[in-house]
Order: C-alpha cells, then sequence, then structure tokens
C-alpha cells in the first residue's frame, strides 16, 4: 500500500513536482504516466526516500518510507547494478542487504527470470533485456510488498516487454503493489489504475478506462490519407482542433464538439484531391496522453 | 573535427565550477602556502645543554651559539638527559660542558666539549653542525687565550677548545634511513585516499549509489562497510611496502613491532577514512582525484618529512601540526631509527587516533540516505 499525500518538490525554484497525492491499494498495477520531465522520476524517488519531498508525507504499509525501507523494492531507470559482479553475486549481495540468504529462494527468482545460464557471467556484460531482468531479481530478493519501476520497459525489445508484463500481473495476483512510471501508451493501458502526471501536476486519475473521460468532450475522427504536411498545417488553423496525429497512412483528428464533421471535411477536400472517409472512433489513451499535456503547455 | 573536440572539452569543463576552482584556487592556495613556507634554513632549533661548568666562559660558548637566533638553548639535568631528549624530538641538538672546562682552558689545556646533534634528519644534522660553528667563532674564543706572558709569541694558536660533534641515531647520516620510512607513509597515503577516494563517487556516477539507497542499511553500516576491507588491504600493503625497505634497502627494525602495527592500523585507518569522506564530498571521480593530490602535496612537504618542521614558519606551523602524515613521520622515525620510547609517541599517536575519529564521524555524518 502507498499512500502519498501534498508531495512538492522544488529544483533551483522550478516546482518539479507540485502537490501530488497519491494512494493506491494492495495487488494494485498502478502507473504514473506523463510526458518527459513531467517529474515522474521525481515522483518514484520521492516515495522510494531517495529524495526528500519538500513538502508532504509518504506512507508505505502505514510505515513512514525509512521504517518501510524493508518492505518495497525499486528499481531504477538506469541499470544500477554492479558491473563487475557477476549475476549471482548481484543477487547475493541484494539479497544480503535484506538479510535474506535463502539460496533455494534466490536460485528460483534466478530460474523464474530466465538467468540461470548468466549465472556466472558478469553483469556488464548483459543484454539490455537481461540486466533490467536481473534489476527487478535484485529488487525482488527480499519479497516485497510494494515494487516501484521507473520506465521498466523503456528501450527494451517488444518480446521482453510482455514477458516482464506477465511477470508484473503474477507479482500483483500475489498481492503486491507495483509502481510503474511510462510514457508508453501500450503499457499504460496494461495498468489497473492510471495517474497523468503533466509539469509535476496530476492532471487526471482513474482506471484506463475514466481516465479516457479526461479529454472531456472531445470527439475523435480517423481516415485513410497519407501524410501531407499542407493538410496538416491546414487542419491545425482550424478553431476547436485539439489534436492532429499521422499513424503511417492513418490520420487521427481529435476536435471539440464545435467544430463540426462538414468543416473538416471541406478542410481536407481543399488540400487533398484523393478522395477520403472520415470516421467517428474512441479516444484512446494517446488521445488523452497529448491533449493533456498539450493543454498544460498552453495553460503554462 | 578537432575544433569540434577542443570546444566539447571546455565546455565540459566550464559545466563543472568546483573543478575550475579547484585547479586555479588551489594551486595558488599551495604556492603561496609553500612560498611562505618552505624554507630550508631551519630557526629556533631546540639544543639541551648542561653546562657543569657554569663559567663566564662556558657562558660565551652558549652566547655564541644563541645569537644568530639559530639554536633555542635550555638546561637539562645531564649528558643522558640530552639524549633523551633528542630522542623524544624535543631537541635536536644538545650541548655538554664539563665542570673543569675553564680549569683546563685557563691551563692551556684544550678542553673539550660535546655537541650531540640528531642524525635522523641529514639535511638538518649538516645545517646544525654548520651552525655549531659559531660556537668556535672567534669572538667567542678571543678572550679565551691564556699564555705564559714570558713564552716566545706563538704565529698560530692553537684553538683554546675543541668541540667534538657526536651524532646521535643515524650515525652514518644515512639519507635513506631518513627519507625511506616516511616515504613508505607517503605511498600508503596515496593508495589509501585513492582508494576510498573514488569508492562512492564512483557509484554515484555509475548509479549504483541509487539502487543502494533504497536498501535498509544504515549510514553506520555503509561507512563500515566501505572502510574496513580497505583497511585491511591498506594494512597488508603497508607491510609489503616497508618489507621491500628492510630488504632492498637495509631499512632498520623497529623498536616495537607492536607499535609499529599500532601506527600501520591508525595510520591506514584515518587515510582510508579521508579518502572516504573525499569520495562522499566530491561530485566526481576527477574532483576526487584532485582533492587528494592537494592533501597529499602539503602533507609532503609540511610535514617534516623533507623539510624540517623547524624550518617551517611560525604562522604555518600549525598547518603541520593538522596534517595526519606529520604525526605519522615523527612516529615511524622514533620506531625504526631513534628508538624513542611509548610515553614521549603518545601525543603523536592520540592526535593521529583524533583524526580517525574525526574522519570516521565526519564520514557518517556527511553521507545521506538521499541523492
Amino acid at each position: 500500500m502507498i499512500d502519498a499525500s501534498q508531495l512538492s518538490k522544488s529544483f533551483n525554484n522550478h516546482k518539479a513536482v507540485d502537490k501530488v497525492s497519491l494512494k493506491i491499494g494492495s495487488g494494485v498495477i498502478f502507473g504514473l504516466l506523463g510526458p518527459n520531465a513531467a517529474g515522474k522520476t521525481t515522483v518514484i524517488r520521492m516515495l522510494c526516500g531517495i529524495i526528500t519531498a519538500d513538502e508532504g508525507e509518504v506512507l508505505i504499509n502505514g510505515m513512514d518510507i525509512n521504517h518501510a525501507k524493508a518492505r518495497f523494492g525499486y528499481v531504477a531507470q538506469y541499470f544500477g547494478q554492479y558491473e563487475e559482479l557477476s549475476v549471482w553475486e548481484n543477487i547475493k549481495f541484494y539479497a544480503r542487504m535484506y538479510n535474506i540468504t535463502d539460496k533455494a529462494w534466490l536460485a528460483t527468482l534466478l530460474k523464474r527470470y530466465g538467468l540461470e545460464e548468466f549465472k556466472q557471467q558478469r553483469a556488464g556484460t548483459l543484454s539490455g533485456g537481461y540486466k533490467r531482468r536481473l534489476a527487478l531479481v535484485c529488487a525482488l530478493t527480499h519479497d516485497p510488498d510494494v515494487l516501484f519501476l521507473d520506465e521498466p520497459t523503456a528501450g527494451i525489445d517488444p518480446v521482453t516487454r510482455k514477458i516482464l508484463w506477465d511477470d508484473f500481473y503474477r507479482l500483483s495476483a500475489e498481492g503486491k503493489t507495483l509502481f510503474i512510471t511510462t510514457h508508453y501508451m501500450e503499457e499504460a493501458q496494461r495498468c489497473h489504475q492510471l495517474a497523468f502526471i503533466s509539469s509535476g501536476k496530476i492532471v487526471a486519475e482513474g482506471t484506463p478506462d475514466t481516465i479516457r473521460d479526461a479529454l472531456g468532450d472531445a470527439r475523435v475522427y480517423l481516415s485513410k490519407i497519407p501524410y501531407q504536411p499542407e493538410l496538416r498545417d491546414a487542419l491545425l488553423e482550424l478553431k476547436g482542433m485539439i489534436l492532429v496525429n499521422q499513424f503511417g497512412n492513418e490520420l487521427r483528428i481529435v476536435v471539440k464538439p464545435e467544430l463540426t464533421l462538414s468543416q473538416l471535411e471541406t478542410t481536407i477536400k481543399s488540400v487533398t484531391e484523393k478522395p477520403f472517409k472520415l470516421e467517428i472512433t474512441e479516444p484512446d489513451l494517446e488521445d488523452v496522453f497529448i491533449a493533456l499535456t498539450q493543454k498544460k503547455a498552453e495553460h503554462a | 573535427m578537432i575544433t569540434a573536440i577542443i570546444k566539447k572539452e571546455l565546455l565540459q569543463l566550464k559545466r563543472d565550477p568546483r573543478l575550475i576552482g579547484m585547479i586555479i584556487l588551489m594551486p595558488l592556495l599551495l604556492l603561496i602556502l609553500f612560498g611562505v613556507a618552505l624554507k630550508l634554513e631551519p630557526k629556533n632549533v631546540n639544543m639541551a645543554y648542561v653546562d657543569k661548568d657554569q663559567s663566564i666562559f662556558s657562558n660565551l660558548v652558549k652566547t655564541g651559539l644563541w645569537s644568530d637566533a639559530y639554536f633555542n638553548l635550555y638546561p637539562v639535568a645531564s649528558k643522558k638527559q640530552i639524549i633523551e631528549e633528542i630522542r623524544a624530538g624535543r631537541a635536536k641538538a644538545g650541548l655538554y660542558i664539563d665542570n673543569n672546562f675553564s680549569a683546563l682552558l685557563t691551563e692551556n689545556k684544550q678542553p673539550h666539549i660535546t655537541f650531540l646533534v640528531d642524525g635522523t634528519m641529514p639535511s638538518l644534522t649538516t645545517a646544525m653542525k654548520y651552525h655549531s660553528n659559531s660556537a668556535t667563532d672567534d669572538s667567542v674564543t678571543q678572550d679565551m687565550y691564556f699564555s705564559d706572558p714570558d713564552a716566545p709569541p706563538v704565529v698560530i694558536a692553537p684553538d683554546p677548545f675543541i668541540m667534538d660533534t657526536e651524532i646521535l641515531f643515524n650515525p652514518d647520516e644515512k639519507e635513506t634511513w631518513f627519507f625511506l620510512p616516511g616515504i613508505v607513509g607517503v605511498l600508503m597515503m596515496q593508495v589509501a585516499l585513492i582508494l576510498t577516494g573514488i569508492s562512492v563517487v564512483r557509484e554515484r556516477e555509475k548509479n549504483t549509489l541509487e539502487q543502494l539507497l533504497v536498501t535498509p542499511m544504515s549510514k553506520t553500516t555503509f561507512v563500515a562497510g566501505k572502510l574496513l576491507p580497505y583497511i585491511v588491504i591498506a594494512i597488508i600493503d603497508f607491510y609489503f611496502i616497508l618489507s621491500a625497505g628492510w630488504i632492498l634497502f637495509k631499512l632498520p627494525q623497529p623498536s616495537s613491532h607492536l607499535l609499529l602495527f599500532i601506527l600501520a592500523v591508525i595510520f591506514v585507518a584515518g587515510m582510508i577514512a579521508l579518502g572516504l569522506l573525499i569520495s562522499l564530498i566530491a561530485r566526481t571521480q576527477q574532483q576526487a582525484m584532485f582533492l587528494a593530490i592537494f592533501i597529499i602535496i602539503p602533507s609532503m612537504l609540511l610535514s617534516g618529512l623533507i623539510f624540517p618542521l623547524e624550518a617551517i614558519p611560525p604562522i604555518v606551523r600549525p598547518i603541520s601540526y593538522v596534517i595526519p602524515f606529520t604525526y605519522f613521520v615523527e612516529i615511524i622515525r622514533g620506531l625504526l631509527i631513534k628508538h624513542t620510547e611509548l610515553h614521549d609517541l603518545l601525543h603523536a599517536f592520540s592526535a593521529l587516533f583524533a583524526f580517525v575519529i574525526l574522519f570516521v564521524s565526519a564520514s557518517i555524518l556527511k553521507f545521506r540516505r538521499t541523492l
């Protein structure tokens, strides 16, 4: 269980995190979603106690951080295990830091994360994906109730990412709370609970389904039109336009209700001669993500 | 392309103001310090004397030694006491005048006086021997000629008295005896400071510190865990280097192996702890290296290792006494060459021990469980 209230942190007069409060129950996979520099890492570091919050309080399982250290694990964004030590030596080291000496248990972890064949290999020579697995194992040696993962799958191939996510679900099914920061939508979809952070503030919170409502009253249109810079520019000039996003040959447009379908069609026709069809569709997390981030930037 | 690299290097340097401070301010500070401090000519060298004669003539000899403020004379009870004073380091030289000095002088029998000198520091020994000539200067001896008025005049009168020089502790004035024990310390200081000096900074730079800080370890656990292995390694290294000195350069054996071991432990522990402190203060490995060097250089020059402490002017002298290495030099020379007794080294041992406590506590205080 994670209970954070009114966390704030400034660096050189810049407010990195502004009054962030979070309540996360057991067994929940919680995703903190936000663009780069939104304050995700600062939040997760404050929750782990390696950055002291200027204001606010963190309780983990009802205890303050320094007393709860044996109850949570943390995997930093960058590989932070000892490169000169072997996989097994790293695992044993972290286990000992929590007074864990049960070798059989550590061997189970090693096996579960497919690290057995690299047991004696220096950690520094592992590939990116296996480094992540090792980092995860090192954070799990003391079987924590809460696991903090800072961008756990950044720069990881889809297969390894899936393996890691399968494991996150297993850990959550065991009753562990997982706190994950990410800027991948696909990953955010997988979380039970989400919060959007932008410029240090939580701008939306809820399940992936309810969070789509954060977009407010907006419509999303989809069309098969190849990328044309002129079209993009013309659309962005329209009043009530929220977002123009190109995916290959697919154009995605998020607009306020006052911008009508016919207005859109007229604009598109004026630029392209090819036939097209605009379809209305459901907003996805990426729409919400970009729209909310933009809104924030406009306000700023 | 080359200009791009040059520009990049300069930009990187510019972004590390602490490092710029280190490469500009610290050499300047050291230059000024050494400019003021480094004098080969000692002044006020302590000299213990016994004057059993207590005559106007023996006073002339002492005044001769006093006169150019080179020697600072103080009386002790016996010749044995003079040697003890020198052994303990309270005096570097001694003067012994027997009770028949003036009697023999008046009878023209060329009495002998003894000038005793500490041989552990050959440069100082040479300087002291040179300056002791002021005792036999013409201004001193001119009134000491007692000749028979009826005797035929002599062209060159023999000296009225003879001053014997007795070199203590390192009678052959071997330079290696003087330098090597201290050099062993310099090497150990380097090993210790660099070994631990980068230990925490490195963890910070390689992101392993962040991962370590979330574990429930206490500050004391961290500091002790960082210190102990290096202390053991450095002690072994100390004996390894010293043994090489014994074998290759025939360095003398210590008066007490136990005291030597205690010295090794305390000195090495202090230096390792100082290295850890450096590592906690520095933000990059480069900064840590600079800090270490800026500790090592003054330690070598102001500790009495190369230049006698007596040659360091009083305004800079306090700096010598806050350098742990000063006490190491005093103790190791005492143990290996002068065979100084423990009670005369106790203050130096206590000072070194105090440094250990200081550096360890400062490290514990300085270590933060946050990034």
